[in-house]
């Protein structure tokens, strides 16, 4: 939708996944999606390099979310958003609508 | 002129980093922590020289090899002799969402600095601090206004425009402190 915009595929799959969780991480967007984890390490460093997005490390996991600094992050998340609209249903409940809430540790599935 | 690179100050390596991008017509900020540090003296020291430009960091590195530094990572640019470590963060120049439209200009013998004004570094401590709580920030900010001759005024305006008032009530009453 964005990736004539965007110049990458992978880089819409990050946004619409930071909006709609707020968070990620790459190997949970990598499994999300069934691609490879590098694609979209690279992509990550990359937005996180132009000041995009921001990272923390939690343990051994690398979080990355929206950069609130980045000073065109409003317009930017109003595009964004704009165009999840248009994600279809089937695909906003297969990538876009994981469980969220916790789950207490040792807890059967 | 000779250079004692581990023992160079952060003003000093400031200036002949700008000195040196000036001389190939490349426009540089410091920002950051770095400006904590020359505003108060060194009360805060930090180790990081954040600059901001628009040029392409190919250019950038061509300048600083003259310096001795070489291109570390993507932004990072490191000599093995100096304790300071520059990094040229990702364009535009802003604090939060609006533009930095005023510079400060401070002279050493290695040449002419381009950096945040006092106000404006506050704002830039005080952003970390508003958006991820970044207490350390807080007090550099605090360390800033209380060494520098700094609009309050501004720094409330921006503060709500920003839509962080709370957290600057804060700010106010650990200056008054």
């Amino acid at each position: 939708m964005l990736e004539g915009l965007l110049g990458n595929i992978v880089i819409e799959k990050i946004f619409f996944t930071l909006l709609v969780y707020g968070e990620g991480y790459p190997l949970g967007m990598a499994k999300n999606f069934g691609e490879p984890v590098n694609r979209f390490q690279q992509q990550l460093k990359r937005l996180e390099d132009s000041g995009i997005i921001a990272s923390r490390l939690i343990g051994n996991v690398r979080l990355y979310t929206f950069n609130p600094r980045y000073p065109f992050l409003k317009e930017l998340k109003a595009l964004i958003s704009k165009a999840y609209e248009f994600v279809p249903e089937n695909e906003k409940n297969k990538y876009y609508k994981r469980r969220t809430r916790p789950r207490r540790a040792g807890k059967p599935l | 002129m000779k250079i004692d690179w581990g023992k160079i100050s952060i003003k000093d390596l400031a200036s002949l980093v700008c000195g040196k991008l000036n001389e190939k017509e490349i426009d540089a900020v410091l920002v950051g922590g770095a400006c904590v540090s020359i505003y108060t003296n060194n009360t805060y020291v930090s180790y990081d020289l954040d600059f901001v430009s628009h040029t392409s960091l190919k250019h950038i590195a061509g300048a600083l090899s003259g310096l001795g530094f070489r291109r570390e990572s993507t932004r990072h640019f490191v000599r093995k002799d100096c304790p300071f470590f520059i990094e040229f963060v990702a364009p535009p120049l802003s604090i939060g969402t609006e533009p930095v439209k005023q510079r400060k200009k401070l002279k050493s013998r290695f040449g002419e600095l381009v950096l945040l004004t006092p106000t404006d570094s506050v704002k830039d401590r005080l952003a970390a601090f508003y958006h991820w709580n970044d207490t350390e920030a807080l007090e550099q900010a605090v360390l800033v206004a209380k060494a520098q001759k700094v609009s309050l005024e501004e720094v409330r305006r921006w503060s709500e425009h920003e839509g962080h008032m709370k957290k600057y009530e804060i700010f106010i009453a650990t200056l008054k402190k």
